[in-house]
């Protein structure tokens, strides 16, 4: 999200505003899931520690110093919140790793065409083998590409206190990660 | 940390002008495609971004915010083969500390200065489960708070909210 729009936005919602709070939920919801589903946290854990931001950020709404860094301040509480989750001793259980390989999209809608479905299927396919791919990258870069993937792209700002990497270091990472994904794509022949 | 990032000066160009334009093209349109599985495959839950919106409930300008100086995930060290051990908090506004204990049983706290005070057990933005304190500030309730806590407290001196933790 433009950062003067989500400034603008803070400072509206400070003031009693619901639609701006709305707004700032709706534009920056993604970024945070992103960092939570980063962290490989389970699904109970995972909903958890993005409502205790949220909450949090509510809080702290009128108090945030740079309502232009918004998105970092959300960043960054939800990283800290994950890092917790994940020491807290009462959490050695396992991650139930989402299926989300089954979770491909059920809006079919009955009018469409069968040569729709055909592409439709062989998209739903294309994705999946990514997503695949991606799975089982390392650690280090399955974490990075899952925040960068965050609808709308985040800055390389937030993606910096999301994950305790130097801005400086991201843009060599990533071109880094997203080329060992390429070739494990081009190696499986799903490019 | 950033050591296995930084320090590495291999083939990888670690210059973001070094690969051709194609390339980083590539890469690009790779990421684009990365943000559309994810939107697929991994959206934020519907019932979640409604509860970050119902949230706002929460913002509250009059509230003091009790800010959370101690929690022994953090601050303590660990105790071998405790695996029990309660979780310590302390939240301070002012002049005003909170002390809690959450354990596997409920929750124990104390406001001091010893005071009394009315107190809220909050796991969302809905009214939470009132509790009151004796007149030496102390609280118990016997259910174990899970998931997204805070506490509201009013004393004599006005409100104050707890900051916001996963438990």
């Amino acid at each position: 999200m433009d950062r003067a729009h989500v400034g603008a936005l803070v400072q509206t919602a400070v003031d009693g505003d619901a639609a701006a709070w709305k707004a700032l939920v709706e534009g920056l919801s993604p970024l945070v899931w992103s960092v939570v589903r980063a962290h490989r946290l389970s699904d109970a854990d995972a909903h958890e520690v993005y409502q205790t931001v949220w909450f949090r950020f509510a809080q702290h709404l009128g108090r945030i110093r740079e309502p232009d860094k918004a998105g970092s301040w959300l960043a960054s509480t939800a990283r800290h919140e994950c890092l917790k989750v994940l020491k807290s001793l009462r959490r050695l259980t396992p991650t139930d790793d989402p299926q989300v390989l089954d979770r491909i999209s059920e809006d079919r809608t009955p009018e469409q065409s069968f040569l729709d479905l055909e592409e439709a299927a062989a998209e739903s396919e294309r994705i999946r083998r990514l997503w695949q791919e991606f799975e089982e990258l390392g650690e280090r870069c399955r974490q990075l590409l899952r925040v960068l993937m965050a609808t709308p792209p985040p800055s390389y700002q937030e993606v910096s206190v999301a994950l305790g990497i130097a801005v400086g270091s991201i843009g060599p990472l990533r071109q880094r990660c997203l080329r060992r994904l390429r070739a494990r794509l081009e190696a499986r022949g799903a490019v | 940390m950033d050591d296995d990032v930084n320090g590495t000066h291999g083939m990888d160009d670690m210059d973001g002008e070094a690969p051709l334009d194609g390339e980083d093209l590539d890469l690009d349109l790779l990421e684009e495609e990365l943000r559309r599985a994810a939107a697929v495959l991994d959206p934020v839950p519907a019932e979640l971004r409604r509860m970050a919106v119902e949230a706002f409930a929460l913002h509250d300008l009059e509230a003091r915010l009790a800010e959370l100086t101690f929690d022994s995930v953090v601050d303590a060290i660990p105790v071998r083969g405790a695996v029990d051990a309660p979780r310590m908090l302390t939240f301070h506004a002012g002049g005003v500390t909170v002390d809690v204990e959450l354990t596997a049983h409920g929750l124990m706290g104390q406001v001091l200065p010893p005071q009394q005070a009315r107190i809220e057990v909050l796991t969302g933005p809905h009214p939470g489960e009132p509790l009151a304190t004796d007149d030496m500030g102390r609280f118990t309730h016997d259910r174990p708070p899970a998931g997204p806590f805070a506490l509201r407290l009013r004393t004599g001196e006005g409100v104050l909210v707890t900051d916001w933790l996963t438990v």
